[in-house]
């Protein structure tokens, strides 16, 4: 068991430094843009996991809380905000959109949530797409002004990366301390039994609506990282799809896990464009792919490999 | 005003068929068919393969995409739902909504991302009453729905299969103790929930056109109004159907067309704020 835990250590020491070489290692451009977008996506799961994998209640909203975040951004530095006072805006906004759609919902079932969720994203993205002076429509918004605190800033995509990984660190940890708190433990017990949670003197309703809270948290400043550090935006990335997508990188990594969320996130982000060549077929490979780790593993990629890890551990 | 109820109920008669196919699966296995949508945009694709490519008669071409969307059915229950039994529905509504993503980027290959139209199955001069036009297709449609409608309580109430279905619903494992072909009864439940979407896309594709990407908003429009009607309630779903195919087109006209999409949404999670259950109720409580 020991051994077991120094080897986790030292896996993650290795994927910590095998990380920050990354930029050392390559300077192709598209290859860090597209690890820095495989970041963010892992801080939205994160959040995603926090409703979803602990607190147990299904939310397609994640992707509009990243809109959110994002467009809140783009539109109060490029009005002439300072960068300093986004995050704190993001949040705040994200905030009030998660508890005017938590408030009432939280107390839905499972398909009712699911749909509900659904609906809050496509109004969002309806808002965003058709609010064509402030949010730029279908095109978007460009030259969006990056990060800055007092006029120091990163420079390059190299530099940006180096931030996200910190940004990025900082969420796993946070994670972590929240999953062993008193409100962590509250989470798991809605998720497996609402019923003998709230008979443990759990108020479940409190705790779904602040695992939504946090998960809308975290996607907002995600969305407030991607707008300054990509620089652009398109209702494209926030859209219903791209809902789907967080939450396949969920359940593909391993809901409940933290590491299972940087795994799905990061494997699925790169995975379209490796798989460029398939083309469509792509999409088709990926639903079928969706659906046998459902079937197949339904603790995801992480459940598998902590068991294999286990099983080896065990025969040594 | 007269012409926008008629426009109206036309529409909301068919997000009430995609609620009836949803609600006859939903009835049987307590499962909500995210891919429905899609589904229906299969049959669309398939009257028109038929109908437009291979130049088969109108009653040929319905039999022809009624008996695939049969066998499509199963083999959806077979790969989706089949393998989660008894684990929770929410795995199983990321199963239907990856099944959606696979059947339509199929059809994107097969029939590629251009919008076709399928002929209605009835032609004829549209009936004009007091300056309302009322076109032969609507009225097909109007009719499918009451047919349709008519037939799927009797089956549910008066054939023994449809009692059998019942009975799978209420309770599964004493359904299966008492005799029932419980495997059986399922498939028939999705087998014809899949095909009543297949109608709908018939009759939905002589109005819009039919592309690849037109399920996701129809299949969402039927949940939408199952949630209004109340869960398992087949006149609810009717009336629910209506209601939303005339706020639609109201909100369309008289607010902004812009957000048609959004109408939906916005009215079921008002209907859920003050009703959780839906307008209808939901019978069932949670079994602990």
């Amino acid at each position: 068991m020991e051994s077991l835990q120094r080897r986790r250590w030292l896996v993650a020491a290795a994927v910590i430094a095998a990380a920050l070489a990354v930029p050392l290692v390559t300077h192709d451009g598209y290859i860090i843009q597209l690890l820095n977008i495989a970041i963010l996506n892992t801080i939205v799961v994160l959040g995603l996991n926090f409703v979803t994998g602990w607190a147990g209640q299904i939310n397609f909203g994640q992707a509009a809380f990243y809109g959110l975040g994002a467009y809140t951004t783009a539109i109060a530095t490029k009005s002439g905000l300072p960068w300093i006072t986004t995050p704190f805006l993001s949040a705040i906004v994200v905030i009030a959109a998660s508890l005017t759609l938590g408030l009432p919902t939280m107390r839905l079932r499972t398909y009712y949530l699911a749909m509900t969720t659904i609906g809050f994203g496509e109004i969002i993205r309806l808002i965003i797409v058709h609010w064509e002076p402030v949010t730029g429509g279908t095109s978007g918004l460009r030259a969006i002004p990056g990060i800055s605190i007092f006029g120091i800033g990163p420079e390059g995509q190299a530099q940006h990366y180096y931030i996200l990984v910190i940004a990025l660190a900082v969420a796993i940890l946070v994670a972590a301390r929240v999953r062993h708190s008193a409100l962590g433990r509250a989470m798991i017990a809605t998720r497996d039994s609402e019923i003998a949670a709230e008979q443990s003197g759990v108020d479940t309703t409190r705790t779904k609506l602040a695992a939504f809270m946090i998960g809308a948290v975290y996607a907002g400043l995600a969305g407030c990282l991607y707008a300054s550090s990509i620089r652009f935006i398109s209702p494209d990335s926030f859209s219903g799809t791209q809902a789907i997508l967080l939450m396949t990188m969920l359940i593909v990594g391993g809901m409940g896990s933290i590491v299972g969320c940087v795994f799905g996130a990061v494997a699925l982000t790169i995975l379209p464009e490796a798989l460029r060549f398939l083309g469509q077929w792509y999409l088709v490979l990926y639903g079928l792919g969706v659906i046998a780790v459902i079937v197949l593993a339904p603790g995801g990629l992480a459940s598998v490999a902590s068991q294999l890890q286990l099983r080896r551990a065990g025969v040594r | 005003m007269g012409q926008l109820v008629v426009n109206g109920l036309a529409l909301g008669s068919i997000y009430a068929l995609v609620a009836l196919g949803l609600l006859l699966i939903f009835n049987t296995v307590q499962i909500v068919n995210f891919a429905q949508g899609q589904l229906l945009m299969l049959g669309a694709f398939i009257g028109i393969s038929c109908a437009v490519t291979h130049e088969l008669p109108t009653a040929a071409s319905w039999a022809v995409t009624m008996v695939a969307m049969a066998l499509v059915g199963v083999v959806f229950m077979t790969l989706v739902y089949f393998p989660l039994r008894g684990r929770p529905a929410f795995l199983v509504i990321l199963t239907t909504i990856a099944m959606g993503i696979v059947l339509e980027n199929l059809a994107l290959i097969i029939w590629g991302p251009l919008p076709v139209s399928l002929p209605s199955p009835v032609s004829g001069p549209p009936l004009r009453f007091a300056g309302v036009v009322i076109s032969m297709h609507q009225l097909f449609i109007f009719a499918t729905l009451a047919v349709i409608l008519l037939l799927q309580f009797l089956f549910l109430t008066k054939t023994r299969f449809g009692i059998l279905m019942q009975a799978t619903a209420q309770d599964l494992h004493t359904a299966r103790l008492v005799g029932i072909p419980v495997n059986r009864t399922i498939a028939t439940a999705f087998a014809l929930g899949t095909v009543l979407s297949g109608i709908a896309g018939l009759l939905v594709a002589p109005i819009f056109l039919a592309e690849p990407t037109m399920g996701g908003s129809l299949g969402l429009k039927g949940f939408v109004v199952s949630v209004i009607g109340g869960f398992g309630n087949l006149p609810g779903a009717v009336i629910g159907g209506l209601f939303l195919g005339l706020v639609e087109t109201f909100g369309a006209r008289y607010i902004s067309s812009n957000f048609r999409d959004a109408y939906a949404f916005i009215v079921m999670i008002a209907v859920l704020i003050a009703w959780p259950r839906g307008l209808f109720g939901e019978k069932t409580s949670e079994k602990v």
